[in-house]
């Protein structure tokens, strides 16, 4: 990047750092403020040109911020460290910890992003965010384990819509990985986690309960690769599933510009190409493409799908 | 799973090695399909990476995952509990529910692709054609296909289909290629069947712009005998049926014996007379399979240069009782009577157990399985010095000196074929009983039955 903030005014100070810590502390800060200075162009550019863009729409980083705040503050009140100020500075402090634990950025913002596409189905197909048609089915499963399931699955979905519009996101909802990570990350700082570690069971979490229904329904699974009649939830598990990928990897797959792994991922899970085409339909709009999409071959799918992996490109 | 109407389907229990130590079917079998035992590790990938990780988190995890036991896919939702004490607890596996689905057929196209990748890397000779099958190039180097080769690189031009003789075909010019692909094809100075295979080339209009033909035969051409002394002719690779091929071919075997004796018993419901049948032969095929496996890992062994026995105090009596009880069931199928001696013969021998019950085996099965129906099989005890001899006498149709002088020979069949012998028997037994510091011949006339004559070192 060519810009007004280049490299000149490091190679100095860099020379001088040995000479004296006083001096050394200077340059180091000043070091720093050169690299945010130098990240302004392209961040700022970025983000103009993502204008529009709903990967990094103003509502989706929000949410991620709320999110990682209210971690932040269930694990210090586990602790019983809030103060009565509410210890704004010790919760932004975790918080900002919290964002380098690997992986953890990546869920929250597929769970944004998941509310997003829901609300703007909600918006365009009328499709109700908690209770799909195919959930309210599956509530009325002759099946009583496939009854009870769906019922569960429902109650996670509502605690889902009020959660993540009120910017929460409650720990015991994190996959096992993540919040053993959490947990980790927060034993570093001399936390106490027996007591979420003990109260935690990945099964009761609404990502759990969606995959095991996807698992109970068997061939029928099928039904659940449909966004209008399945809604987002069972849809990104289904497609997970299918395509034996990561469930935010599939939410990921609804957004602008992934369509194409979108179509992959439906057809790697055995999606007729019917089906393809009407899930691109009713996510992206119809295109002329669809048809030739929807036909490749499933094996081939997931070959495409996995070497993309392989070669870093998610 | 809490407060859900039903419990789990099915329980299992590993350790704090995630070594499976306990499970419920079907959690049991799919380890079993999948390779594990019980108590051992935990076969099914997606399982033990679950396990190892609820046990490592001290969280408890749900989670489905995905198995294959090589005819069906299996979803299934497992719960993992850890128990409470993270270093020496193991957990508790919980399965929720269970979805079998047979393993899709593939595509035909991509079958047909690999068929053409299997052709090309195992032809031994292949040709570049052009769009009407004329040669343009040849390669191929196997002896017998040095004639076929050299005629075709003096007639680059012509069609391929003017150097081989195609079965059935008797246009002059060459057919349609999908009509001479995969054509049984016989080649004039080889002794083996080959296969053409014609893959196109792509072209414009969608029309082959040329083909690439592999010839491909039914079997390897056999290697030349190597001299003996030369490089590489006493490697490990002796051991290749015993390390690599036995076990992979074992359980294959296992089941389709198994499954064809389910069929000829009609435990899979009502069939009719004939396919019963074809079931048994499908058995009994089987059966020599898994004899000539082993008969062959037995072959290696004992052709190892340091190979050894395990001599024990044994009572060679109680050994022939024992081959005799092993194959009375076999012998009463053909009417066949095995009569001992009377009374509490003891016949102490030096000896390894094993081996001399296995010599015992073959020699009262050979009896049994060559003497006529309604026969008797003699066993005989007696001692010699310092060595005890035991005898197998049947009444069958005898040996001639000529075949006494062969029948010890490997992979010697006395002109015998379909009876589900290897040739191997006497030999391993024979080579078992000098290992051991005794001996095995044979006496007979022709006509007048067989004596197998087993001696072993006496005790003492």
């Amino acid at each position: 990047m060519l810009s007004s903030y280049d490299g000149r005014m490091n190679e100095g100070s860099v020379q001088s750092i040995a000479a004296d810590p006083a001096e050394a502390a200077l340059c180091g800060e000043l070091a720093r403020g050169d690299a945010v200075l130098q990240s302004v162009d392209p961040v700022l550019r970025h983000l103009l040109m993502q204008r529009g863009g709903a990967l990094f729409a103003d509502d989706v980083l929000a949410r991620v911020k709320g999110m990682l705040a209210d971690m932040a503050c269930q694990l210090l009140d586990a602790g019983q460290l809030l103060d009565a100020s509410g210890g704004e500075a010790a919760v932004s402090a975790l918080a900002g910890r919290l964002a380098d634990v690997p992986g953890l950025l990546g869920h929250l913002h597929a769970q944004a992003l998941e509310w997003q596409v829901a609300q703007r189905l909600q918006a365009q197909l009328g499709l109700d965010p908690v209770l799909s048609p195919l959930l309210q089915a599956l509530v009325g499963s002759t099946q009583p384990d496939v009854a009870a399931l769906a019922m569960r699955l429902l109650a996670a979905q509502a605690r889902f819509a009020r959660q993540i519009s009120r910017m929460q996101w409650p720990l015991a909802e994190l996959p096992g990985d993540l919040l053993h990570a959490v947990l980790a990350a927060w034993e570093a700082e001399g936390g106490a986690t027996a007591a979420v570690r003990e109260a935690y069971e990945e099964g009761h979490t609404r990502h759990a309960l969606a995959a095991r229904l996807v698992t109970m329904m068997g061939a029928g699974a099928l039904a659940a690769l449909l966004p209008g009649h399945a809604g987002v939830a069972l849809f990104a598990s289904a497609v997970a599933q299918g395509a034996q990928g990561a469930r935010d990897l599939a939410v990921l797959a609804m957004q602008e510009g992934q369509k194409t792994r979108l179509a992959l991922m439906l057809r790697a899970g055995g999606a007729p190409p019917a089906t393809v085409e009407d899930a691109l339909l009713a996510l992206f709009g119809g295109s002329a493409e669809d048809a030739e999409l929807a036909r490749v071959g499933a094996e081939k799918a997931a070959r495409l799908l996995t070497s993309g992996a392989a070669t870093g490109a998610v | 799973m809490g407060p859900l109407g039903q419990g789990p389907m099915a329980r299992a229990a590993s350790d704090q090695n995630d070594r499976l130590i306990a499970a419920d079917e079907p959690l049991a079998g799919l380890q079993q399909r999948c390779g594990g035992t019980m108590p051992g590790a935990i076969a099914v990938p997606e399982l033990r990476e679950l396990v190892a990780k609820a046990r490592r988190f001290g969280l408890k995890l749900a989670r489905p995952i995905l198995a294959q036991d090589g005819d069906e896919t299996i979803r299934a939702w497992v719960e993992v509990i850890p128990e409470a004490d993270r270093a020496e607890g193991g957990c508790a596996i919980l399965l929720h529910s269970w979805q079998a689905t047979p393993v899709p057929a593939e595509e035909p196209e991509l079958a047909a692709r690999r068929r053409a990748e299997i052709d090309r890397a195992l032809a031994e000779l292949t040709a570049r054609l052009d769009e009407h099958q004329g040669l343009l190039t040849v390669e191929g180097e196997a002896g017998d296909l040095l004639a076929l080769s050299t005629a075709m690189r003096r007639g680059i031009g012509r069609p391929w289909t003017d150097f081989v003789t195609i079965d059935g075909n008797i246009h002059r010019q060459p057919l349609h290629w999908q009509l001479l692909d995969g054509a049984r094809v016989e080649v004039s100075g080889s002794q083996r069947r080959w296969r053409a295979t014609l893959i196109p080339i792509a072209g414009p209009a969608n029309q082959p712009a040329g083909f690439d033909l592999c010839l491909t035969a039914d079997r390897p051409l056999p290697a030349p005998p190597r001299k003996a002394g030369q490089p590489g002719s006493n490697l490990p690779e002796t051991a290749l049926v015993g390390q690599d091929l036995a076990p992979v071919l074992r359980q294959p075997i296992a089941r389709i014996i198994a499954n064809a004796e389910t069929i000829r018993t009609r435990l899979a419901g009502p069939l009719a007379e004939e396919y019963a049948q074809y079931a048994a032969d499908i058995a009994a095929a089987g059966q020599h399979l898994q004899d000539l496996i082993d008969d062959l890992t037995d072959l290696e062994v004992i052709e190892q240069p340091h190979f050894t026995t395990a001599p024990d105090r044994i009572d060679l009596a109680d050994v022939a009782r024992r081959a005799a009880g092993i194959l009375g069931m076999r012998a009463r199928q053909k009417g066949i009577a095995i009569l001992l001696p009377e009374g509490e013969v003891r016949l102490p021998a030096v000896a390894e157990f094993r081996r001399a019950l296995q010599i015992l085996l073959n020699l009262i099965g050979n009896a049994i399985r060559y003497a006529p129906e309604g026969s008797r099989i003699h066993l005989e005890y007696g001692q010699a010095g310092a060595l005890v001899r035991l005898v197998v006498a049947d009444e069958g149709p005898g040996l001639s000196a000529e075949e006494q002088a062969r029948v010890f020979n490997k992979f010697e069949r006395l002109g015998r074929s379909g009876d589900g012998g290897s040739g191997l028997g006497l030999f391993i037994s024979r080579r078992l009983a000098r290992a051991m510091g005794g001996e095995l011949a044979v006496e007979s006339r022709k006509g007048e039955g067989a004596r197998f004559l087993l001696d072993l070192p006496a005790q003492g």
